[in-house]
């Protein structure tokens, strides 16, 4: 063809290629500027869920806490004065309420910096670079990602030893476990007959293997129905849950609440003839008690035992 | 003007159009520098906002701004303002790109996203974080991703799309359309079975402005100057273009070439904006649109003034984002989609209405 | 700038179109590219533009070949005016003619000079387009469209106009309009111009030489009398045409003839009275019913003389402005003996041709049918002062049928026998 056209055609190649370089170059060099080195002091060192270490130059003074179990693990081990700002969604203990509003799903980075704080918690829902963005403004944040109830109490003695509260983390484990050993000291009977569970976190949504849920009915005396199944959280069909005849059907209800009732459960198509629902045996329990992996789940754990095991607790 | 009398239509007459329409230009530029400077002025902590403690004053925010002193100084710097310059950016980079695809596929709901760019960075931003490339191990690892996959998504769009090593406008289209919904497909997928991602990916998909920095702005400038720089420069080409494949070639324009410059250009602006700020749509959409209204279909003025406009746009819609139901942030496509899909309605009985009058 | 085409050839894929076209046009021809759908007329044009790629060595422009050039060099040398442009974009008719500068601003970085401007204005004033200039362009009707795209091609400066079938969407007055402003700037200022014409006879009229081509080669090129014979039109189009020339252009002008199926010809023959053009239809009509038709007397010039030329029918002719001879007249008498019936034609009666009619008793004298053909509403045919309307008015009351037209008396006539 033309020789004229090659030209051209080759020279904004080039061009092209040049702004895509320039470009990748900038985002290159920002990726490697943009690590943030926290501030090298004496003080504790922090290693959070996500393996992260943090060193902390002194005890905090201002908390901002971005989930609601941080925020209920702040307030249990007595540190809830220390806490400035909190999401929208954490709303326990009642002292939550007067405290400054950052933000839901996106946090509000201006309020957050406006308080000024110097440590951030945060549970590993929120997204990440949100946090990276704060450590950039120079907060350190701390991820707690409990899994297992040892995880929990790993963290709340880990949240009392960096607000100096660590006296008051431990008394509140020792207690914790204390009531937990109570539940399955009775539970672990291997004589106990352990009914067979359906747990509905949200509507057609359960525990499966490896799940804090799927522990959680183990420790409470009872057989997951999905046990077996492929993934954490897994979705179920009604042809599912009428081949395995869960003998008790337990639903929550509180911040998600969706309607959900014994009666909707009962009408759902095929259902009537299941166990759970012939017997009438289907309860609620406060979707935060089961959701929140922090000093509450204690409390999800003695209602789940009570719901299956009415005769023992 | 003097219709009536032919000989009276000299240059004069037509040259005060184009002096009109450079001054219009400079009015949005203009526009564009206050509406900067009043979004500077809105935010959750005053002193145009909703909130009830910590409130700055306008004396404090001027401060903040020109002498950067007092104690809102990183508000201001280190937030508000890359923020506003992000959102400025951002639009008037998707509004450029905007009018280039509707140019180029000579299709008035053409849009940047179209040849597969925001689904192939939603692909990229979906994975990121299931490789590793977190950003807990740097701010800008997932935009980067995401900006790789964006490109390669365009690339195997344009690939599907050429036929003999020509690129026709219809089968681009298609192939996007293809290609996004493929992609589209697996993203879902991957928030259905990862649902820990999900909630790092939301925040991505509804597309934001809240991680803007210093280190982004400056990325996005660089793509978005150079980017509409070129693409404003081939404004005559691209009136050409519109006549027709045939005609731009009797016109000395090479159809095929500038297709691929400008689809290039475009997708990397574009590709830039969404890996930092996520989907935002109907900026690249409407902006051009509306400039159409004012300026004609004359490229050489209808790409600067989408630029600038795009840019006002974006900056007062996120102003609005952030601001009406603070704490709480409101997704910016939320607004931009409330101010496109009424002004599309009007745009429908507009013609409609002119239609039947013919 | 003169073009040259050697052994040119051109396929999309496995299908040729153009099979080794070769061809010059000369600086400032005025030549037209015809030939039937698929001919691949379209394909040839922008074979010359170069946008579509011909094998080297085979379009030379100044006999350098195309390829030498570059886009720009060919869009300031050729303008293109194609069928129709719309588009749905606002620009007005002035950007569009503005666009034909694109070639000769140097560079990316300028805008329009004062010179730019200069000319768009001047090629609008040409085109008579300044009056809608700020007008959207898409608003406009067909016409003015085409003028403004016309208006672009001289903006480009252009040394060759190229034309893909302007006409096509025009109505009468617009195709006139379109190609007498087109022959102007040929003629005018000199631009070569190579156009793809389908009217036959818009191309006869206007252009210097005809090319024609059928099936992907040029059949014949030359001037239109020469190219357009109704044989090379017949074996091109397939149809049956007559050639005739436009009284006020001179130009050579084809009509075509309906075809009408063959009918098996029974050859009686029919003696056919007429004169002035009238007996065209009833000739025709005869013809396509099979039978063996003859006429007289005629003048030469006379439209009846050419028709039966025409259909290859004897004719009895006579020289114009004279009285029909004693030999003319013999003449006319002996085909009327040989014939089935005679038929009379309204023909105006003058005193040079009164013998006709004079014929015409004769025949019926002598026992043969007469069909005299009077259509409605024919005005007064009698120039001898009553003779004429005397002579018919006592042939009819001997016998002669009279009709509107022919073919209601047609079926049967063979049958009949001569009372």
């Amino acid at each position: 063809m033309n020789t004229n056209k090659s030209r051209k055609s080759k020279l904004t190649m080039w061009a092209i290629a040049s702004v895509v370089i320039l470009t990748v170059a900038a985002f290159a060099s920002g990726i490697l500027v943009g690590q943030v080195t926290t501030p090298k002091a004496t003080g504790t060192v922090i290693i959070d869920d996500y393996g992260r270490t943090i060193k902390l130059g002194s005890e905090p003074k201002r908390v901002v806490s971005v989930a609601p179990t941080p925020t209920e693990m702040l307030f249990a081990v007595g540190a809830g004065n220390l806490v400035v700002g909190v999401d929208d969604y954490s709303d326990y203990p009642a002292a939550v309420k007067n405290v400054t509003k950052v933000g839901g799903i996106a946090l509000n980075v201006e309020m957050i910096l406006s308080l000024k704080p110097d440590l951030i918690l945060s549970s590993d829902l929120v997204p990440l670079a949100q946090l990276a963005q704060l450590e950039g403004n120079g907060i350190p944040y701390i991820i707690l990602a409990a899994r297992t109830l040892e995880e929990v109490f790993k963290d709340i003695k880990l949240v009392g030893l960096m607000t100096g509260h660590i006296d008051d983390a431990s008394a509140l484990v020792s207690g914790l476990e204390a009531r937990v050993a109570a539940v399955t000291a009775k539970t672990s009977d291997v004589n106990l007959t352990k009914p067979r569970v359906f747990v509905e976190f949200y509507p057609m949504w359960t525990y499966g293997p490896g799940s804090f849920g799927d522990d959680m009915i183990k420790l409470a005396g009872g057989t997951n129905i999905a046990a077996n199944t492929s993934s954490e959280y897994v979705p179920v069909t009604d042809e599912f849950v009428i081949a395995q005849d869960p003998q008790v059907i337990v639903y929550t209800v509180g911040s998600n609440y969706n309607g959900t009732t014994p009666t909707t459960i009962s009408k759902r198509p095929g259902w009537s003839g299941i166990s759970a629902v012939a017997w009438g045996k289907m309860y609620s329990v406060d979707d935060n008690l089961v959701s929140r992996y922090g000093p509450r789940i204690v409390d999800g754990l003695e209602a789940l035992a009570k719901i299956l095991h009415p005769e023992l607790f | 003007m003097d219709t009536s009398n032919p000989r009276k239509l000299h240059n004069d007459d037509l040259s005060s159009v184009s002096r009109r329409r450079m001054l219009i230009l400079l009015g949005l530029a203009g526009l564009l520098a206050i509406s900067t400077l009043v979004a500077l002025f809105i935010g959750t902590l005053g002193p145009i906002g909703p909130a009830a403690q910590h409130r700055i004053s306008y004396g404090d925010a001027l401060n903040a701004i020109f002498s950067r002193s007092g104690e809102w100084e990183t508000i201001f710097w280190d937030v508000r303002i890359p923020r506003v310059l992000l959102a400025g950016l951002v639009g008037a980079a998707l509004a450029c790109a905007g009018t280039a695809m509707q140019a180029v596929f000579r299709n008035p709901l053409a849009d940047p996203f179209i040849i597969g760019v925001s689904s192939g960075a939603a692909l990229g931003a979906a994975t990121a974080g299931l490789i590793g490339l977190t950003a807990a191990v740097s701010v800008f690892l997932p935009p980067f991703f995401a900006f790789i996959t964006a490109l390669a998504t365009v690339f195997a769009v344009y690939a599907l799309g050429t036929v003999r090593g020509k690129v026709y406008a219809d089968t681009l289209l298609l192939s996007g359309v293809a290609v996004a919904a493929f992609l589209g497909a697996i993203v879902s997928f991957l928030i259905y079975f990862v649902r820990e991602q999900f909630h790092q990916l939301i925040f991505w998909l509804l597309g934001s402005l809240t991680l803007a920095s210093w280190d982004m702005v400056i990325v996005v400038f660089i793509a978005t100057v150079i980017g509409s720089l070129l693409i404003f420069l081939h404004g005559r080409d691209l009136n050409a273009l519109l006549l027709g494949d045939e005609t731009a070639h009797n016109l000395g324009v090479d159809p095929e070439f500038l297709r691929k410059l400008m689809l290039g250009v475009a997708a990397l602006m574009t590709a830039t904006a969404v890996a930092f700020t996520g989907i935002i749509g109907f900026v690249g959409l409407i902006v051009p649109h509306m400039m159409r209204l004012v300026f004609g279909a004359d490229h050489r003025m209808l790409v600067p003034a989408s630029t600038l406009f795009g840019g006002t746009f974006l900056i007062l819609c996120d102003a609005v984002a952030r601001t009406v139901a603070a704490p709480t942030e409101l997704p910016v496509g939320v607004i931009t989609a409330l101010c496109g899909g009424p002004f599309f309605i009007y745009l429908l009985r507009r013609s409609r209405l002119g239609g039947e009058q013919r | 700038m003169s073009l040259q085409i050697k052994d040119l050839s051109f396929s999309f894929g496995d299908k040729k179109v153009l099979k080794g076209v070769s061809f010059e046009v000369a600086d400032g021809e005025f030549i037209g590219l015809m030939g039937p759908n698929g001919s691949g007329k379209t394909t040839l044009l922008r074979c010359m533009m170069d946008y579509l790629p011909a094998e080297s060595e085979t379009v030379l422009v100044d006999m350098k070949p195309i390829h030498t050039f570059t886009q720009r060099e060919l869009a300031r040398m050729f303008a293109v005016v194609p069928q129709s442009s719309t588009t749905d974009f606002t620009f007005t008719a002035y950007d569009i003619v503005m666009m034909g500068r694109i070639p000769h601003i140097s560079s990316r970085f300028v805008g329009e000079s004062k010179a730019d401007a200069e000319v768009v204005r001047k090629a609008m004033e040409t085109t008579d387009t300044l009056r809608f200039a700020t007008r959207v362009f898409s608003e406009l009707s067909g016409g003015e469209r085409q003028r403004v795209i016309i208006a672009r091609a001289i903006a480009q400066q252009p040394k060759a106009l190229l034309l893909d079938e302007p006409t096509v969407y025009l109505d009468i007055n617009g195709q006139f309009e379109i190609m007498d402003l087109i022959k102007k700037l040929n003629k005018e200022d000199g631009i070569t111009v190579i156009a793809v014409l389908h009217d036959v006879n818009l191309a006869a009229r206007y252009c210097d030489r005809i090319a024609l081509l059928n099936d992907g080669v040029v059949e014949s090129i030359g001037p239109p009398k020469e190219v357009l014979t109704p044989d090379a039109i017949q074996s091109v189009y397939g149809i049956e045409v007559v050639i005739r020339k436009d009284p006020f252009t001179q130009a050579v002008y084809v009509m075509p003839r309906t075809s009408v199926p063959s009918i098996h010809r029974h050859g009686t023959r029919v003696h056919l009275i007429s004169g002035g053009g009238t007996g065209g239809p009833t000739m025709k009509a005869l013809h396509d019913q099979g039978y063996s038709v003859s006429t007289g007397v005629v003048n030469v010039l006379d439209d009846d003389f050419v028709s039966a030329k025409d259909l290859h029918i004897p004719a009895v002719a006579e020289v114009p402005f004279s009285q029909v001879s004693e030999e003319a007249h013999s003449e006319n008498l002996r085909l009327i003996s040989e014939s089935s019936f005679v038929v009379v034609s309204s023909f105006p009666v003058g005193p040079g041709n009164f013998r006709n009619l004079e014929a015409a008793k004769a025949a019926l004298d002598s026992g043969k049918r007469v069909i005299i053909v009077r259509p409605k509403d024919v005005p007064s045919i009698d120039f001898v002062g009553g003779k004429a309307d005397a002579l018919i008015a006592g042939l009819i009351t001997s016998g002669a049928t009279v009709t509107e037209d022919i073919s209601k008396v047609l079926v049967g006539i063979p049958e009949r026998r001569v009372a």
